[in-house]
C-alpha cells in the first residue's frame, strides 16, 4: 500500500484530534481527553510550538472505511537531559487498526529518529503502558530499554487540586 | 539565611553543571554526566532554548560573594489529552542548605509559573529507591502514574536512534 509520511499542517489538527481520541480509547482512558483540535492548532502552530507532528497519509483510492486519508501520526517534542543533552520525546505514535501491517508505524518511527538526529538529539524517550505488550515488543525490537524496569524510574504528576495547593502553600518538611 | 530565587543567566552555567554533577552523584550515576558547559550554554541560551533554569543564590554575608546552592531545570512538554505541561527535569539543593525551605520555595515558584503559562500539570520522574524525594512529592499531593496507571519509561540511546534513522523505508 502506498502512503506518505509528512509534517502535519494546521488543517490536519481535526484528523490528529480524531486519532488522539482513538488512541485514548485503546489505552482505556477516553474520559481523560480534555482538549480539542482548537488547542492543537493554537499550541502546535504558533511561533514557538509546544509539539511537532508527523502524519501518515494514503491516497483517496485507499481511504478508510469512514473516508479518512490521514491514517496515522507521531506527536513529539524536544526535551533535555542534564547528563547527555538534547532529547526527543515521542508522546504519541498511532496507526489506525485497518492500516496496520504495512510498515507505517516503522516509517513514522524512522522519520522521528531522523529528525532527532538532524537536531543533534542523543536520545529518544517515550512511555508505554505496562499491559501494552505489542507496543513494548515493537520498541524493544528496535533497541529501546525499559528504564522503569532497569532503573526504577516512575512518572509523577501534580495537576488540578494538587497543583493549586502547591501554588498556595508549602507544608513544613 | 538570606537567599534569592532568580532565572539562570549564561554566567551561571558553571554552577549549573556543578550542581548537575552533585545530583548525579546523589543518584549514584555521576559518571553518566557527559554534558559540558558549552552544551549547557548553547542549549539553554541560544535561539531556541531546550531548557529553562531557576537558581537559588545565597545573599552575601561577608565579602565572600554570592553562592549558587540550588537549581531547578525545566521545559514545556505536551500531553495531547490536556495540553501544555511543565516538566521538571532536575531539582536539587546542595546538602548543607537543605531543610531551610529553599526546595519548597522552588516548588511553589514552579507551580505558580505552570499556572501562569497555562500548563495543566507539572510532571517529572523519580527513581523508586529515592524515598525522601517520593515522600516530599507525595506530601504535596503528587500522583505516581507508573503505579496508578502503569506507565513505563522507555529510552532509545544514540546507537539505536541512528539505526532507526537509517532504516530502509518500507
Amino acid at each position: 500500500m502506498d502512503y506518505k509520511i509528512r509534517a502535519a499542517r494546521k488543517e490536519d489538527c481535526k484528523d490528529i484530534a480524531r486519532m488522539i481520541m482513538e488512541l485514548a480509547v485503546f489505552e482505556k482512558m477516553p474520559d481523560q481527553v480534555k482538549i480539542s483540535y482548537k488547542e492543537l492548532e493554537r499550541d502546535g502552530f504558533c511561533q514557538n510550538p509546544f509539539f511537532e507532528c508527523l502524519i501518515a497519509e494514503v491516497s483517496d483510492a485507499h481511504r478508510s472505511k469512514c473516508g479518512h486519508t490521514v491514517v496515522g501520526y507521531a506527536l513529539y517534542f524536544y526535551t533535555y537531559s542534564t547528563w547527555k543533552g538534547r532529547t526527543v520525546y515521542l508522546e504519541d505514535l498511532y496507526v489506525m487498526p485497518e492500516f496496520r501491517g504495512n510498515g507505517i508505524g516503522k516509517s513514522l518511527m524512522s522519520k522521528v529518529a531522523k529528525i532527532a538526529a538532524e537536531k543533534q538529539c542523543v536520545r529518544l524517550q517515550l512511555s508505554v503502558l505496562d499491559w501494552n505488550s505489542p507496543a513494548r515488543d515493537f520498541y524493544a525490537a528496535k533497541g529501546a530499554q525499559d528504564l522503569t524496569d532497569s532503573e526504577g524510574w516512575h512518572f509523577i504528576r501534580f495537576d488540578g487540586l494538587s497543583l493549586d495547593n502547591l501554588v498556595k502553600e508549602a507544608p513544613q518538611d | 539565611m538570606e537567599y534569592k530565587l532568580r532565572k539562570a543567566e549564561p554566567k551561571d552555567v558553571p554552577d549549573i553543571l556543578r550542581l548537575v554533577k552533585e545530583l548525579a552523584k546523589y543518584e549514584e550515576m555521576e559518571n553518566q554526566v557527559t554534558l559540558t558547559e558549552q552544551d549547557l550554554l548553547e542549549d539553554g541560551f541560544g535561539d531556541t532554548p531546550f531548557y529553562h533554569c531557576v537558581i537559588a543564590e545565597l545573599q552575601p554575608q561577608s565579602s565572600d560573594g554570592l553562592e549558587v546552592v540550588g537549581f531547578a531545570m525545566y521545559y514545556f512538554t505536551y500531553d495531547p489529552w490536556v495540553g501544555k505541561q511543565l516538566y521538571l527535569e532536575d531539582f536539587f539543593i546542595t546538602q548543607e542548605y537543605r531543610g531551610l525551605g529553599i526546595g519548597s520555595h522552588i516548588m511553589r515558584h514552579l507551580s505558580d509559573l505552570a499556572m501562569k503559562t497555562r500548563c495543566s500539570g507539572m510532571m517529572f520522574v523519580v527513581a523508586e529507591n529515592n524515598e525522601s524525594s517520593i515522600q516530599f512529592y507525595k506530601r504535596r499531593g503528587a500522583e505516581d502514574l507508573s503505579q496508578e496507571e502503569g506507565w513505563r519509561l522507555y529510552r532509545f540511546d544514540k546507537e539505536s536512534l541512528v539505526k532507526m534513522a537509517s532504516a530502509r523505508e518500507e
